[in-house]
Parts: structure tokens; C-alpha cells; sequence
């Protein structure tokens, strides 16, 4: 255990507290109407391993309104306990008053961590709640460790576009407040046989008076995520417009896919931000990502890192992306996706028994190069 | 109308290369650039302005070298900017750094004038946190809203906004004064010109404070006051991949290659069944 801190040597503006006065992990759970958010219960996955490793309770914390029903569930994903706090006042979402919501209780229970989604909404209210209470807070998060001697937690980041890894930890200040973006940890396995304690707690006054919601509608975006999809065929600079995601779309349908693209792509104009892939954009683990026109930047390939397969196709032979793919062809997209599509589509018509002739074809050409 | 923008100067880490023969990073010499999320943030401070009058302050807490981002900004039609400066502020986290930008606002809003609005860029290109405008707006105890990609103010006292979320497009109204964290892309920067570069120069629109104007504890600014600390980086692990690359004759080649690699790889083959077949590999 860290010695106590003097804390005269600290901001005088940050209360006086001892991190051994802090305990158990929280993960934030949000919910709305229609459930609870899958990318709250993938924090109980770290959340479940950092606090068998302090050796400390998992506790989520579900804020809300008309969510209690919901409360059993997280013990089922892993939680311990769960705080609820079900109250009208949180009908309308307003950053504030969820970041104060959970200030309250944090000042009540002293969590020694909370995990929180980085969910768009995860992200506003986050950095509130870490700054009302004078906590660390660490953004992106893509893994979180122990040290053991200490007990602090790490919090695992890439900062500087994702081509270093930092180990941030804060020794002084609890809790040690932590975000990951969607999809880095997956959903936690549901066990219906865990019990756990389900505390109801009352915020007393937490309104918010100079903001108000005016109308809130639902985007329909009408096509599969690509946060869910099993094949993305993604498309970056090298497509050159947005006629060329046609071709895309059209590799990416035979595969039972989607699209994605890249920030360039994005920035021009050729594709809507929501099927962006990467540091700015999402996090993906598809079982297949086909790269089309990518270079493979670094900013990029952070958000396909949990890939089963990347497959390339770019015209460039010194693109670095060629080194971080698994198959690679060099050839303009142009040719070589048609040339798939039909390729794709014989073997379709021909059935599983076409199946040994390719294998065949692929011994006789590499044994010739 | 007074708004203040924030400005961060950002290492381009487009420009940032891998040493090919090392393996290593290669981060010297990248040049540094107005870190691009804020540009959308200073065009909106730049239009509202224009709608409704008053002026626009860009702020930055920064070494020296940031005068240049605080120039750009000045090129494209800001009135005035404050590069927030000392030896003190450096080493500082989001906690710390928001927490001078907070001070250095509430300086402006009583010695310049009333702050009526404070507008940042999503987030930045090199930490890509986004705690900025929060954190600001928890030290000011101001209502804050992120993602907005159309603002416009109302009766003079309110800021409507439009903002996205992954499946839901929001309008808010906000009682000034408001921090805004501005979606990424939102608006289309105006370019800088020349003329605009010059007269800031000469009327000298750019000044600089540091902690003997600010007079902040130096326990609650820079390294000291920041509560995380970075233990140690390393460079980005490898994910392992197969790395095969193919020069094929032709496209049709290309493609046959592409599908029986396909069917030769087990985590493949059994997406390609069932897509084409749907039957298990």
C-alpha cells in the first residue's frame, strides 16, 4: 500500500483524501429504452479483472430512469453489486446532471476506480465527473493492469495517434477514472445463476437549470453498424471519390459485409463519418477487414487491431499497409474487385467441391515462385 | 457578444514516420500545427460573431513556439489572442491544463470582459482525450454540450445547438455563458489571408500572459498538478499477421489468389461458406 500522502504538497484546490480510504471497482452502467448499452457491460469485463486482482468488489453503477428491472442483469455480466439510482430527474440525459449523479455517490461510497464506456455520450460526462471530484481520468483506454506493489491501477493508452503505448497510473488521487472505446473488451459471458446485492440510492436535487432539451429523433442509418459487422470492405484515399465505394459496396454485399473508410476518405466527403474505422473514428473486430487504397497508418490500424483477418488490396507496393495485413495484393482496386466479384461468384455457382481446385492452384503457384 | 476558442498547438503526427531500418519511431523534427479538430471551432466562433457582433478571443496554454497557431487564427479574422505561458504550466495533464484555461478564462471575463461563450474542437489529433471542454466547464460551473455541428444564438442569452450522437441527433438550448465542444468536420475553416495576418501584427492582437499575470499555486499547474502520470510508453506492440503480399500477372490472378488464401485460412473458410453457401466450412 502507497504511505500517506501529505497533502499540503498538493493543489489546495483538491480535497484531502488518502487513497486507502477508497475501495471496489465501479463500471457505469448506462441504460436507456431500449436497454442496457452493450459497450457499458464490455467495462465489466476489465472491471471483473481489476477487481479480482485488488481483490475488491465489481460494482455497477446504473443511473437512470426506469432502469431498476435492469439491475439483476449487470449481476449476471459480472457485477457484484449495483447501485441504482432510478429517479425522473434523469429522464432527459444533460451531461451535468449525470456527471453529478455519479459525483454524489462517489463522494458517498469512495470507488478506489471507475470504468466508464467511451460511448459519445460516456466521453461528455466522464471528464465532469472526474474534474468535479479532482480525480485522474484517462481517455481510449486499451488495457488496464495492477501494479501489484502499490496497488495502483495502470491504465494502458496509445497516445500521440496510436503509435506509442503509455502506462499512466495516478498515485495520489482516487478514484483512478478510466474510459475505453466500444468494442475494445468484449461483453462479458451472462452466468444467471450469479446473486448479487442491488442497493437503491436517492440523489437528492440534481437539476439541470440552463440547459434544456429541445427535440431529440432517432438517426436511422438503415444498414448493419460497423461495430457489428463480421466483413468490412473499407475504402481510404486511394479509392479517389465516391463513385469507387460502389465497387466496395458491391465486394462487401457477396460477403454478407459492410462498408467502412478511412479518416482521408471521411474528410473528402466520399462516405458518411459514421463508417469510419479508427483513432477518430471506431474500433472494429471484424472477421474479415478488406483494406482498399488504405497506406496503413497507424492512426488507422489501431481500430482494426482486434481483426481476425486484414486482406489488402492497394496499388502501392510500398505502402506500409502491406506489412500489417495478413494477405496482400498490389494491383488498382479498380480491376482486382471486379476480377473478385466474379471470382466469388463462380465458385458460388460451382459449390464446396470447387473448394480443393483452388487449394490446388495455390500449391502450384507457390511452388513455383 | 464576447466568445473565447481554444487553441492547441499539435505535434502533425501525419508526419511522424516509422524508421524503416530500426523499426523506431522517428519524432524529430515533426513540425508542429494548430492541432486541425480546432479549426471548425474557431470558424463557428468566427460566423456567430459575424451574426450577432462582439468579439472573438483565441486562448492557448502553450510553450512559446504556439504564438505561430495563435497567428493562424488571427490570419483567418479572430480579434485577439492570449497565449497562456510559463515554465510552471508544462508537464500539465487535462486536469492541469484545464484548470489554467479556466483561471485564464475568468481573467479575460473580469479584466477584458464578459465571456459569453467558450468554444473548443472535439478533440485533439495527438492525445485525442476530449476532457478539455468538460473539464473547463466543471471548473467554471458552466452547462456544456459536446458533438455540435450547428449553433446559432437565440434572444441574445441562449445558445441552440445540434449535435449527433451514434443514433440520435439532439437539439439543446444552453444559457450563456456555455462551453461547446464542436463536432470534428463540422464547419469548413475559412482560409487565413494575409492582410488579416498583418493587421493583428501591427495592432499587436496577440499578448501573452504567464503565471506572474495568472498568479496560480504552482501545486495545482503543470506536472505538480496533475494527478495522472505517465509511468512509462513503449512503442506500439506488433499485432502478428500472416504478411503474405502477392504481385499478381493480372486482376484475375489477384483475385483467385485472394480466394484461395481465403479457403486455405480456417477463420476464412468458414465466412465463406456460409456467405456463399450458407453451410459451415
Amino acid at each position: 500500500m502507497s504511505s500517506a500522502i501529505d497533502c499540503s504538497k498538493l493543489c489546495p484546490e483538491w480535497p484531502c483524501e488518502q487513497p486507502s480510504e477508497f475501495k471496489n471497482v465501479w463500471v457505469v452502467i448506462e441504460a436507456d429504452e431500449s436497454g442496457l448499452s452493450e459497450a457499458s457491460l464490455q467495462m465489466l469485463t476489465p472491471g471483473r479483472r481489476i477487481a479480482d486482482k485488488l481483490g475488491e468488489k465489481l460494482v455497477g453503477v446504473l443511473v437512470g430512469y426506469r432502469v431498476s428491472h435492469l439491475a439483476e442483469d449487470v449481476i449476471k455480466y459480472g457485477a457484484d453489486e449495483v447501485i441504482v439510482v432510478d429517479s425522473e430527474a434523469l429522464k432527459t440525459y444533460y451531461p451535468r446532471v449525470y456527471a453529478l449523479t455519479i459525483v454524489e455517490l462517489a463522494r458517498k461510497y469512495k470507488p478506489s476506480v471507475i470504468f466508464i464506456a467511451g460511448t459519445k455520450r460516456g466521453r461528455e460526462f466522464a471528464p465532469y465527473i472526474a474534474n468535479t471530484l479532482k480525480a485522474g481520468i484517462t481517455a481510449d483506454c486499451t488495457d488496464f493492469d495492477v501494479d501489484v506493489e502499490s496497488r495502483d491501477v495502470l491504465l494502458i493508452r496509445p497516445p500521440f495517434a496510436a503509435i506509442l503505448l503509455a502506462y499512466i497510473k495516478t498515485p495520489f488521487r482516487r478514484p483512478q477514472i478510466g474510459t475505453a472505446r466500444p468494442n475494445v473488451f468484449p461483453v462479458p459471458a451472462r452466468d444467471e445463476s450469479r446473486k448479487g446485492e442491488i442497493i437503491f440510492e436517492n440523489v437528492a436535487n440534481i437539476s439541470e437549470d440552463r440547459m434544456k432539451l429541445v427535440s431529440r429523433r432517432r438517426v436511422s442509418r438503415g444498414e448493419v453498424g460497423i461495430e457489428k459487422a463480421e466483413v468490412i470492405v473499407s475504402g481510404g484515399k486511394g479509392v479517389g471519390g465516391p463513385e469507387g465505394f460502389k465497387y466496395l459496396e458491391e465486394l462487401a454485399e457477396i460477403l454478407g459485409g459492410t462498408i467502412g473508410a478511412s479518416r482521408k476518405a471521411v474528410d473528402a466527403g466520399w462516405i458518411s463519418e459514421d463508417r469510419q474505422v479508427g483513432q477518430t473514428g471506431k474500433s472494429v473486430k471484424p472477421i474479415l477487414y478488406i483494406a482498399v487504397g488504405i497506406s496503413g497508418a497507424a492512426q488507422h490500424m489501431i481500430g482494426v487491431r482486434e481483426a481476425t483477418r486484414i486482406i489488402a488490396i492497394n496499388i502501392d507496393p510500398e505502402a506500409p499497409i502491406l506489412s500489417q495485413a495478413d494477405y496482400s495484393v498490389i494491383g488498382d482496386y479498380r480491376e482486382v474487385i471486379p476480377a473478385l466479384i466474379e471470382e466469388l461468384k463462380a465458385l458460388k455457382e460451382k459449390g464446396p467441391e470447387a473448394v480443393e481446385e483452388y487449394i490446388k492452384w495455390l500449391r502450384e503457384i507457390e511452388g513455383k515462385r | 457578444m464576447r466568445i473565447v476558442v481554444g487553441i492547441k498547438w499539435v505535434p502533425n503526427t501525419q508526419a511522424v514516420r516509422f524508421d524503416p531500418e530500426t523499426g523506431t519511431l522517428i519524432r524529430k523534427g515533426v513540425p508542429s500545427i494548430v492541432n486541425p479538430h480546432d479549426l471548425p471551432a474557431v470558424e463557428l466562433s468566427l460566423r456567430l460573431r459575424d451574426v450577432v457582433g462582439g468579439e472573438v478571443i483565441a486562448i492557448s496554454m502553450a510553450p512559446p513556439p504556439a504564438a505561430k497557431g495563435l497567428e493562424l487564427v488571427l490570419g483567418m479574422g479572430v480579434d485577439r489572442a492570449i497565449l497562456v505561458t510559463d515554465r510552471v504550466y508544462a508537464g500539465a495533464d487535462t486536469l492541469a491544463t484545464s484548470y489554467v484555461l479556466a483561471k485564464a478564462i475568468q481573467k479575460i471575463d473580469s479584466e477584458i470582459g464578459k465571456v459569453d461563450l467558450i468554444v473548443f474542437g472535439q478533440e485533439t489529433i495527438d492525445s485525442t482525450t476530449a476532457h478539455i471542454p468538460a473539464q473547463v466547464a466543471s471548473w467554471l460551473e458552466l452547462p456544456y454540450v459536446y458533438y455540435v455541428k450547428e449553433a446559432t444564438v437565440v434572444d441574445g442569452g441562449r445558445v441552440r445547438v445540434v449535435r449527433e450522437l451514434e443514433e440520435y441527433l439532439e437539439e439543446y438550448e444552453l444559457e450563456l455563458p456555455a462551453v461547446l465542444g464542436v463536432a470534428v468536420r463540422a464547419f469548413k475553416p475559412r482560409p487565413v489571408t494575409l492582410s488579416m495576418k498583418l493587421r493583428s501584427k501591427i495592432e499587436r492582437r496577440l499578448i501573452v500572459w504567464t503565471n506572474d499575470d495568472l498568479k496560480l499555486d504552482p501545486r495545482c499547474t503543470g506536472l505538480r498538478g496533475s494527478p495522472t502520470i505517465v509511468a512509462k510508453t513503449i512503442d506500439m506492440p506488433e499485432v502478428p499477421r500472416r504478411k503474405e503480399v502477392f504481385k499478381p500477372r493480372d486482376a484475375k490472378e489477384a483475385a483467385r489468389w485472394i480466394v484461395a488464401k481465403m479457403l486455405e485460412d480456417d477463420k476464412l473458410r468458414e465466412l465463406l461458406y456460409r456467405s456463399l453457401w450458407g453451410v459451415r466450412g
